[in-house]
């Protein structure tokens, strides 16, 4: 029970609405008291012969009264309670988002996707059960219990009321136990389920190997095995589920015909009349669902705490990289000077960089190039300050980037990711992503400069065609222009390129790199690629080697030098010739 | 997410038809279960007749004899104690039924699965694949336990409360009969609404985890481009809908669910008491006449608000279900063999004008014509998507194709038993797909005949004994996780093993020495040799460096061979295997700029 105190905020929030709906509860718990009476009395009238028209009239007015008013209270205090649950879930989910915007990719190289989102719907719903059914359940067991157990003892006889009742704690006994055992025989339902599953996915994957080796029955045989296990194991489990139905109506049907019996006795005594019995035995049928509610609560709380405390867990992360007070609140442009002496990926013993220094005068364009792995992503992801936590220093205009607002040195810099992810919206909603409401005429400058526009025409419906998984498939290439459109659109102080020109051919690269050069004066850019031709054109170009820098000059200093670059370069032109077919 | 395919009421129709098709095996368990829940409702109507005849027979008149009502209490006592048990045997008998049903829909898409082309699994990704035996099949489970029995169980009451009530009054019980259309139309507008809302709440929900799940793997781009604002605001939006549609939703069930089915159970009531009340202006009413319509009500609506609230457990049925359908109608299938009693035993393979296409429009292979005799090695190479693969994947049967023709000891490969063509020919593929089990049963697979011994000669052979001999547990040690506890190599090593077990006649190579570690290169390089011999190989080489002594190496260039010959005659040539042979050797000093 102790999530409803953590959630006692939210309580405390929507302090009126759930006032109003436990009260209307326990309205209703009391309104349902009257059918049962109201058939006992009208009962016995008849019985007697002593009831008249405007009675009649009178009891069958004020049961519709009471019918109607239940009705009505009934949907008002599931707007408020179940209302108020998604309300929870809502803010939850929003909390939850906002969060996740603020931290940092180590976060996300901790974390799958598919747990995060796991947390953001399935813990999610069972805080929101909670909130809902979980404050039903617990006051309508307590209060339709209360009252339906006062009115039979109170208004009829509490011997009769006793002696009903010895057989109900068995129910909840009874019931409780099945769960128990329905819990653990669930679980091996659920593991044969998952063993099945594991099945099915291992044999689509291994298709070829099965089909090569002619196995498709063999491995059919081994999958209905498995899922004759499923099956056992599911009987496993009717066989106790199956049991809560019978449970139930034997232990009710033993209330009632101890009722019956007792009552009998008691009318003969006097005690009662058979309108008393009558409405005796409707209420007993009231009293089977809170005795089951109250079973279900410590189910629903539970799951409730345990969904909660992840939730707590993951709000509480902390956000890793931040503004410090004092953060400049200035415009991020100037010569980049990178001071490297050493840097580790977070839970990683080996440096991913060691000892890479250079400085990039504004307007300049810097290429670096090495094997995957040798660091040109890592100096990166230091510029964009994903990462923190190097020995040495980078200063961008005279400043640490650490000391700029993140804000202002991301608005300066342009980035295009190797893998080149868009969203699924419109190809100009994504070129447009830094700024949506930026006119079209700019969006098609971005796409002309990054010469993706004509393919764009090309498209079914435009710019306004539907990118991602339910949309057009691109091509790598496309992909690879469209996301440097996006950069481009920026118009940003530092354009970075991480092997976002691997996917384009060669005729292509050529003309992106000219617009570039052509656009880009003032501007400073850095390239990183594996294929040469990509900064060939740089002012400077570094050759990195398992995170340290090798060789350093331009394209023509390097040639000379026929070190690594060059070898690197004759190798390629080789490449290029066998992937034309040998043909130049 | 799931697209959600949009069902006319037609189409449900089709599917539902279909879906019950499937209890046609369980005839006679299904008529035994419902003859069992036919005698629970019988028990369930007789009890209250039995305590109306105790109430007006007895109790008003105040007399007691021993002897009647033992027998009433015993019949009493007998009917339920009866009913616990059958109620307990027909809800188990329904959930096996149930079960069964499943159980058999998952083996008819599992083995339709295996029965599929490659094309279909080009295009479908495995994990929709899956999802269609495991996931969907599991949603219609739960329609066959709660719905389908629950609709049955209120279908059965609701004959017998009426049939009992018709004996006990004919007047009475028509005028109760006038309930029937107003749930009739409760029912019905809320299906009509549900459809709506329901369906309007799912879509949002999944376009609410779609957002956040692109958002989440988009999160590096959406803070480098400062859009955090713009999607926080974009997705509280969704967030917002999907509240919205929440609150429709709840609006819904509180105005058509259990309180206006309550709301119609007080309209019974009240048309019971004012039929006795006014009746009794005139006649005598028996009180337990009262007591039993009054209980019959009662029972009457339980079940009918439990099928209720399960709709929406129907609705998403029938969704998952025409998508299991849509898998098990699916025509893409693997390649026909004419079967005949043609035996692969020399193993000659001759490729004769083979031209072919995936897509039917871009040829991949074009024209392509070599012989590998008994007992020699034909290498392909070429650069990625020169079509290696694809003379691979036609040699094995994987996809069909139409022009040209291959020929095996004279015969066309299409004309082989699948079995036969399955035990002469064996592929070993790039990345070495191990299965959970362990090392015995990967090299075994299912083939039970295969003795121990066999499966160690095995790995002897192809000298993969060396490792697997250091494990813990030896040839019984685990394998999990597609073998990730594995180097490459090594299961490299066992995938041969695995293929030399069925002593092929032909072999076939797919750049079976790429992803492999150099420590373990050298020992893969001569099990390899030992495997070539006397087998005809047909090898798709990685490094040129291990097909030097191959009779005829293949180089493809875009579908074509554009050069044939033996190593020395190629590199003699000066031609693309001259270059690529420089290149894979890093050899720069000749300067290939022209």
């Amino acid at each position: 029970m102790k999530v409803f105190l953590d959630l006692g905020w939210f309580f405390k929030e929507r302090k009126k609405q759930y006032i109003v709906g436990i009260l209307m509860l326990m309205v209703v718990a009391f309104l349902q008291l009257l059918p049962p009476k109201i058939i006992g009395y009208v009962v016995d009238e008849i019985r007697l012969g002593t009831l008249t028209g405007e009675a009649l009239v009178k009891w069958l007015l004020l049961l519709a009264g009471a019918a109607l008013a239940m009705y009505i209270i009934r949907y008002y205090w599931r707007m408020m309670i179940f209302g108020s649950a998604i309300l929870l879930a809502r803010q939850l989910r929003e909390r939850l988002f906002q969060h996740f915007t603020r931290m940092s990719p180590r976060f996300y190289q901790k974390r799958r996707v598919g747990d995060l989102m796991a947390h953001a719907t399935n813990d999610l719903s069972a805080v929101q059960q909670t909130a809902g059914a979980g404050v039903l359940t617990l006051v309508d067991s307590l209060t339709t219990g209360g009252f339906v157990i006062a009115a039979m003892a109170i208004t009829i006889n509490w011997k009769l009321t006793l002696i009903a009742l010895i057989p109900m704690p068995i129910m909840a006994y009874l019931t409780n136990y099945y769960g128990k055992m329905l819990h653990n025989r669930f679980h091996f339902a659920q593991e044969a389920f998952s063993n099945l599953n594991d099945k099915a996915q291992e044999s689509i994957s291994g298709i070829k190997v099965i089909k090569t080796f002619g196995q498709e029955k063999e491995d059919i045989q081994d999958f209905v095995q498995l899922s004759d296990d499923v099956v056992e194991k599911n009987i496993h489990v009717a066989k106790v589920d199956s049991l809560f139905d019978p449970t139930i109506s034997a232990i009710v049907g033993a209330s009632f015909f101890l009722s019956i019996v007792f009552g009998a006795r008691f009318i003969v005594a006097g005690e009662m009349s058979i309108g008393d019995l009558i409405a005796f035995t409707a209420y007993l049928g009231l009293l089977v669902w809170p005795m089951l509610a109250f079973g279900w609560l410590f189910n629903i709380v539970e799951r409730g705490r345990a969904s909660y405390d992840r939730i707590r867990a993951l709000l509480a992360e902390p956000i890793d990289i931040d503004d410090t007070e004092q953060a400049l609140d200035v415009k991020a442009q100037g010569d980049l000077e990178v001071h490297i002496d050493e840097f580790k990926f977070p839970e990683d013993e080996r440096a991913a960089l060691k000892n890479v220094h250079f400085t990039l005068k504004r307007g300049e364009t810097l290429g670096i190039v090495g094997k995957t792995g040798s660091g040109k992503t890592a100096i990166l992801k230091l510029l964009l300050r994903e990462f923190e936590g190097y020995d040495g220093w980078i200063t961008y205009g005279g400043h640490s980037i650490n000391a700029y607002k993140k804000e202002r040195l991301r608005s300066a810099i342009g980035y295009v990711p190797q893998d080149h992810f868009l969203f699924s919206t419109t190809v100009a909603g994504n070129i447009a992503f830094a700024n949506t409401s930026a006119p079209i005429e700019e969006v098609y400058e971005a796409a002309q400069l990054a010469h993706i526009h004509e393919d764009i025409l090309k498209f079914t419906n435009g710019y306004e065609t539907i990118v991602g998984e339910r949309g057009v498939s691109l091509s790598g290439g496309q992909k690879q222009r469209i996301s440097i459109a996006r950069a481009l659109m920026m118009k940003p102080e530092l354009l970075i390129l991480d092997d976002s020109l691997s996917a384009v051919d060669a005729r292509t690269e050529e003309a992106i790199l000219e617009s570039l050069k052509a656009t880009r004066i003032d501007e400073t850019t850095i390239i990183t690629a594996h294929r040469l031709s990509a900064i060939q054109h740089a002012h400077q170009i570094i050759v990195l080697h398992e995170g340290t820098i090798v060789e350093k000059g331009s394209h023509e200093e390097l040639m000379e030098r026929k070190g690594r670059y060059y070898e690197m370069y004759q190798l390629q032109q080789l490449e290029a010739l066998v992937e034309m077919g040998g043909e130049v | 997410m799931e697209e959600q395919p949009k069902l006319t009421g037609k189409d449900q129709g089709i599917i539902l038809r279909r879906l019950i098709s499937y209890l046609k095996p369980h005839k006679k368990v299904i008529t035994f279960a419902l003859f069992l829940l036919g005698l629970t409702v019988i028990g369930d109507v007789v009890g209250p007749i039995l305590i109306k005849t105790f109430i007006d027979d007895y109790l008003t008149v105040q007399n007691f004899p021993t002897g009647p009502l033992v027998g009433l209490a015993g019949a009493y006592l007998f009917i339920q104690i009866s009913n616990v048990f059958i109620s307990y045997f027909q809800l188990l008998k329904f959930q096996e039924i149930a079960l069964k049903i499943i159980q058999q829909m998952r083996i008819d898409v599992f083995t339709k699965v295996q029965n599929l082309g490659m094309r279909y699994f080009d295009k479908t990704p495995a994990g929709s694949i899956v999802s269609r035996v495991t996931n969907d099949t599991e949603a219609i489970k739960d329609m066959f336990v709660s719905v389908l029995v629950g609709f049955l169980q209120s279908g059965f009451l609701v004959v017998g409360v009426y049939i009992a009530m018709f004996i006990l009054n004919v007047k009475l019980a028509l005028v109760t009969l006038l309930l029937l259309p107003i749930l009739f139309m409760i029912i019905k507008t809320y299906r009509r609404y549900s459809s709506v809302f329901y369906q309007d709440l799912r879509e949002r929900l999944s376009q609410l985890n779609a957002k956040l799940a692109e958002s989440l793997q988009g999160m590096s781009m959406i803070q480098a481009f400062r859009q955090e604002p713009r999607l926080k605001d974009e997705f509280n939006d969704i967030n917002e809908q999907h509240w919205k549609a929440g609150k429709r939703n709840i609006k819904m069930d509180s105005l058509l669910l259990r309180p206006a089915i309550d709301l119609v159970y007080a309209l019974a009531l009240i048309m019971l008491l004012s039929y006795f009340g006014v009746t009794s202006f005139s006649n005598t009413i028996e009180v337990g006449v009262i007591y039993a319509f009054v209980t019959y009500i009662d029972r009457f609506f339980e079940p009918i608000n439990q099928v209720m609230q399960r709709l929406s457990i129907f609705q998403q049925a029938i969704v998952a279900a025409s998508r299991v359908f849509k898998l098990l109608d699916e025509e893409e299938l693997v390649p026909n063999q004419t079967n005949t009693d043609a035996r692969i035993d020399a193993g000659k393979i001759e490729f004769q004008n083979v031209t072919f296409s995936y897509d039917g429009q871009t040829d991949v292979l074009k024209n392509i014509s070599f012989t590998a005799n008994p007992g020699e090695t034909v290498a392909l190479v070429g650069h990625t998507g020169s079509g290696k693969s694809s003379i691979i994947n036609l040699l094995m049967r994987f996809y069909e194709f139409e022009q040209g023709d291959i020929l095996i000891d004279g015969q066309s490969v299409k004309a082989f038993k699948a079995q036969e063509l399955r035990d002469k020919m064996g592929l070993v593929l790039q990345d070495p797909f191990l299965f959970f089990g362990d090392i015995e049963s990967n090299i075994r697979l299912h083939n039970q005949n295969m003795t121990d011994e066999e499966v160690r000669a095995a790995a002897e052979f192809v000298q993969a004994d060396g490792f697997i001999n250091q494990l813990p547990e030896g040839y019984k040690q685990k394998v999990t996780e597609r073998g990730s506890t594995f180097s490459s190599g090594q299961r490299q090593l066992v995938a041969f093993a695995r293929t030399m077990a069925t002593d092929p006649k032909i072999l076939v190579l797919d750049e079976a020495t790429a992803n492999i570690d150099t420590e373990t290169e050298v020992a893969i390089q001569s099990s390899l040799e030992k495997m070539r011999q006397g087998r005809t190989t047909i090898a798709i080489a990685h490094r040129l460096s291990t097909i030097q002594d191959a009779e005829l190496i293949l180089v493809l260039h875009q579908g074509e061979v554009v050069e044939r010959g033996n190593h020395q005659q190629l590199l003699a040539s000066k031609g693309l295997y001259h270059k690529m042979y420089l290149l894979q050797n890093g050899i720069v000093e000749e300067t290939v700029k022209n």
